[in-house]
């Protein structure tokens, strides 16, 4: 039996050590990030931006671009600029390109050969409706991160709504299984509740930085790196213990969520000649979008 | 009271009406087209694997019908388009088209009743952009809808999400561009095809690439 002691006291030294070594990252990052915060608004005020990466121009081609993604009009701004901002997200830099692209491949192998079996089989033996339930459940747990977001934000009416979809689906939804409150519509349209903080320092005028893959995670950015690892206090599973149990909770998480989106991410691979570059471009466009929401 | 309902019902009737009788012609050219790809995939005759070629060839042509896929490839290619010759457009132009249905095609085929709203019509000279969205089970997708006006309306942009998939595209193509030849590119989209049709995995494919 006192064998078993050292054993159990293995992953708690293990995870402070990490926990040290993601703290001083995110402070690492955080410097970079408040550097990357702070260039692109002397950018804005000096009439031609200093370096620009070439290429750039390509990113609105032809005729002018009349209407942006959203179908917003594209107020024209001095000097022909055709950039959107949406085209400017797209252009974060990469300067870890390699490195990135071999995350890129691992994740992508990971994919094909791990998860989406694993979601399949999943998928196969359980039908949809506890599948959405499930999804259902997690998205309820994940109650704080976007409460925490859209304080920040100063959306106050989303966080209302979003503490009162919460409250609802606890108290009248099994725990958040059912959806209860999702055919309510608030009063007045609130922005999307559709955030985490990531997004926030984004709102706040934060830009990418630059663009990072991560193994397990995925695409991220500089500044989504540093969002993630506050969402990352503020996920209930993280606290889960002992640890294995929150990967796990975290795990199954994933393969729910990519059981009820089996071929999206097929699509765009199948479809681009270029897989990484496309996932790059869709991440970042998507991310931009989510934060306008 | 009862009066004031009546009348009231009869106004919000006769305003949703007038609503969608007033959609432009782009829309009403684009729910055409939608409604065409439903009634193929919903058809029961058109199901089940043994049906794959006669429902593909006919989803094929409704798209050709409805997608400008010369302004959609000029688009994508961007500035080097000029580099290819008028008959290595059309070779482009004919590559091209078919990786996006072989590959997007595939795809609408796990259609599953989703219902289709179109929100917004913007017209500005002979561009339109129409804003719809997607019902899902658990979510709505934005689906966007960027058209032009040569002869007919045609479809010439699709942007799922806040992504464009001419704008995707034209990032990968820039990258490839930058390395390799215009006609390097073309065979590129060349092979792509030719995996796939030979069924190879997708990670073998993905694999090729890296």
């Amino acid at each position: 039996m006192n064998r078993q002691a050292p054993a159990a006291e293995f992953p708690r030294t293990v995870l402070r050590g990490l926990s040290g070594l993601v703290a001083a990252a995110v402070l690492v990052l955080l410097c970079s990030g408040a550097a990357g915060a702070a260039a692109p608004e002397s950018a804005k005020v000096s009439p031609e931006p200093a370096a620009k990466p070439a290429g750039q121009a390509l990113l609105a081609y032809g005729d002018e671009d009349i209407w942006d993604e959203n179908g917003q009009v594209i107020k024209k701004t001095a000097q022909g600029e055709k950039m959107t901002l949406a085209d400017a997200a797209a252009n974060t830099p990469d300067p870890l390109e390699g490195w990135n692209r071999m995350w890129f491949t691992f994740n992508d192998k990971l994919y094909f050969w791990a998860l989406k079996p694993v979601s399949q089989g999943y998928a196969y033996v359980i039908p949809e409706r506890p599948r959405l339930w499930v999804r259902n459940f997690f998205h309820n747990l994940m109650f704080p991160v976007r409460f925490t977001s859209l304080m920040l934000q100063a959306k106050f009416d989303a966080a209302a709504v979003e503490t009162s979809r919460f409250i609802g689906n606890t108290a009248f939804g099994l725990g958040g299984f059912g959806d209860v409150t999702g055919d309510s519509k608030p009063f007045r349209p609130i922005p999307s509740t559709e955030q985490d903080l990531g997004l926030t320092f984004g709102y706040w005028g934060m830009d990418n930085g630059f663009y990072l893959v991560w193994p397990f995670i995925g695409p991220s950015s500089g500044r989504d790196t540093l969002g993630y690892a506050g969402d990352y206090f503020l996920t209930p599973q993280s606290y889960l213990n002992p640890w294995y149990w929150s990967i796990a909770s975290k795990s199954y998480d994933k393969v729910n969520e990519v059981s009820l989106r089996l071929g999206d991410y097929d699509t765009l691979v199948e479809a681009s000649l270029d897989p990484y570059e496309a996932v790059r471009d869709a991440y970042l466009r998507l991310r931009f979008k989510r934060m306008n929401d | 009271m009862k009066k004031i309902s009546l009348i009231l019902s009869v106004l919000v009737l006769s305003l949703g009406i007038a609503a969608s009788a007033f959609a432009g012609e782009p829309q009403t050219r684009l729910k055409n087209g939608v409604d065409k790809v439903i009634a193929i995939l919903s058809d029961r005759a058109l199901k089940g694997p043994a049906k794959k070629n006669e429902r593909q060839a006919k989803l094929r042509a409704v798209a050709d019908s409805f997608f400008d896929w010369r302004e959609l490839s000029r688009r994508t290619v961007a500035e080097s388009w000029s580099k290819y010759t008028p008959k290595q457009q059309e070779e482009f132009i004919a590559a091209f088209s078919e990786l996006l249905e072989k590959t997007y095609i595939r795809k609408i085929e796990k259609y599953n009743n989703e219902k289709v709203n179109y929100l917004r019509e913007q017209v500005d000279g002979n561009h339109a952009f129409i804003s719809t969205e997607v019902v899902m089970k658990d979510k709505k997708i934005p689906l966007n809808y960027v058209m032009i006006k040569h002869e007919q309306w045609m479809v010439y942009d699709v942007v799922v999400e806040g992504v464009s998939l001419v704008k995707n595209y034209r990032s990968q193509f820039h990258k490839i561009l930058s390395k390799e030849t215009p006609e390097g590119l073309l065979k590129r989209i060349r092979d792509k095809i030719k995996a796939l049709d030979e069924g190879k995995n997708v990670d073998d494919v993905v694999g090729k690439e890296g």
